[in-house]
């Protein structure tokens, strides 16, 4: 829907936040799409700990409108069983393209072991992994550098590369030095120059739109991207080319 | 269709732009020449400038570096910071005799640990809405509650409320129903499908661009406003109409 450029955002959700009043209303989000240009969302629901409930709510979601909506995984070291089975029926059985985790719904730091079953069948299939990321104690982005050389054929996403900074030049730092390593751009702090310097940083071949749809309008997101001081092949790979070839799309 | 560059296609008045360095933060950009060529990228012709010491440390110092900062530069409406201090009061009377002031804006009750009150802001409140003079105030500086309840109290008082952001969701709309006299600008409000939602409900005359410069970028949200489904006319009005109207109410 943006002229010679398929756009792809990499980060939303399924379920409903009530006391942020956001809601899951596929009219709603693919209203904004339209409006913004946004052919794609990759949807995941992260609000039920035993992942097949939310996988089931997101495969029922996303099968209404397949052509527009990609979904995820959601994988959490709360589940009580092996992550392994409900993995392999979300990828296998469900369709599902990549994996997200949500270290501050958990106690855990995500470079602590207990997260390694669901990096270990990350980098076994070669899948994508995008996490929140940020100032919360469990998830700084640094902690990627002592995953992403363990796990080398993942794909590891930061999600809201940090979100500000300090975590923001950590996150560049962890994909400068990390090729598995890859930065997501949806963030409510929409300080001047981020994507020049996310750009700048890490290259736009490692940068991927999201927006954090249903949560946030993604037009102020997809805005950033084509307000940004960058070129048009950056442009294009951030807003869907490299989404296209992590996901095998 | 919406393409790889963007550049809006309404005149563009910035309602919120913070200027100069603050005790805590030095600007990232030196002085109205670099915003100047900023506004000029993004295609924003004019903008409302505070200073941004004003918002904790001193309004009067805030306000007195603001004159110096523009100077005899154009394109820039200055708006003078408030608190509830007296000789505050008096040097927005002052700029009010000499025909400089079209609007104010609260500093942060937060930063400042102070009760958005009347029985402390009396004062000020009693005046502003006395000579119809507009006030700005900031939802990320003062709790909505406390906003809701001191507002409440002087409906003839025409606001800005700034900076609401998806946290404040659920009292965005409450607040604009409860006070009648209030206008939301929009640099932070990201909640999905909601600009629509407040025009429908309250009308585009009560929406107001503005970027929140620096702390947030210019472009995004016009990008927003112009891909919402607003009239030629709504989108004209909310990226500048409204503001002009607003400010030149108060100096007429």
């Amino acid at each position: 829907m943006i002229a010679d450029c398929e756009v792809i955002d990499f980060h939303g959700h399924v379920g409903r936040w009530d006391a942020l009043d956001m809601a899951d209303d596929p009219d709603r989000m693919l209203f904004a799409m339209d409006r913004a240009g946004i052919d794609r969302a990759c949807l995941f629901n992260i609000f039920h700990p035993d992942g097949r409930r939310g996988h089931d709510l997101t495969a029922a979601f996303v099968t209404r409108h397949p052509d527009r909506f990609i979904g995820f995984a959601y994988a959490s070291p709360l589940w009580p069983d092996d992550p392994v089975p409900e993995l392999e029926r979300a990828i296998d059985e469900l369709g599902f393209r990549a994996i997200k985790i949500y270290p501050p719904y958990t106690s855990y730091n995500l470079d602590d072991p207990v997260w390694d079953p669901i990096y270990r069948f990350a980098d076994t299939r070669g899948l994508a992994l995008i996490s929140h990321t940020g100032s919360e104690a469990t998830c700084p982005p640094r902690l990627f550098a002592n995953v992403a050389a363990r796990f080398p054929n993942a794909h590891f996403v930061i999600g809201h590369s940090g979100n500000i900074e300090p975590h923001r030049s950590e996150a560049i730092a962890v994909a400068r030095a990390h090729r598995n390593v890859y930065l997501e751009t949806c963030s409510t702090f929409r300080a001047p120059g981020v994507i020049e310097k996310l750009v700048a940083g890490a290259g736009a071949a490692r940068v991927l739109f999201g927006s954090d749809i249903p949560l946030m309008d993604p037009r102020p997101q997809l805005g950033k991207i084509l307000t940004a001081d960058i070129g048009h092949d950056d442009k294009r790979q951030i807003l869907g080319n490299n989404a296209r070839r992590l996901l095998h799309l | 269709m919406p393409s790889l560059d963007f550049h809006p296609t309404v005149p563009v008045f910035d309602a919120n732009i913070g200027v100069g360095h603050r005790h805590d933060r030095v600007a990232p950009f030196a002085g109205p020449a670099e915003l100047s060529a900023q506004m000029k990228a993004q295609g924003v012709d004019r903008a409302l400038v505070y200073h941004v010491q004003g918002e904790t440390i001193s309004a009067i110092d805030g306000n007195n570096a603001l004159l110096a900062w523009i100077g005899d530069h154009d394109g820039f409406t200055p708006q003078w910071m408030a608190n509830p201090n007296q000789a505050c009061l008096a040097q927005l009377q002052t700029l009010r005799q000499e025909g400089r002031l079209s609007s104010v804006r609260l500093h942060s009750t937060t930063d400042s640990h102070l009760s958005f009150s009347d029985w402390i802001y009396g004062d000020l409140l009693d005046w502003l809405a006395d000579a119809d003079i507009p006030l700005w105030v900031s939802l990320a500086d003062t709790p909505a509650d406390q906003i809701a309840a001191t507002l409440g109290q002087y409906p003839q008082l025409r606001t800005v409320l700034v900076g609401a952001h998806y946290m404040h969701a659920m009292a965005v709309r409450p607040l604009l129903r409860r006070l009648p006299n209030a206008h939301i600008e929009l640099s932070r409000y990201e909640k999905l499908g909601g600009v629509e939602e407040l025009r429908d409900e309250f009308g585009a005359e009560r929406l107001l661009y503005g970027s929140y410069y620096p702390r947030y970028a210019m472009g995004p949200i016009l990008y927003y406003l112009h891909t919402a489904d607003f009239s030629t006319d709504e989108l004209a009005a909310v990226c500048a109409g409204n503001i002009e109207r607003i400010l030149l109410k108060a100096i007429a």
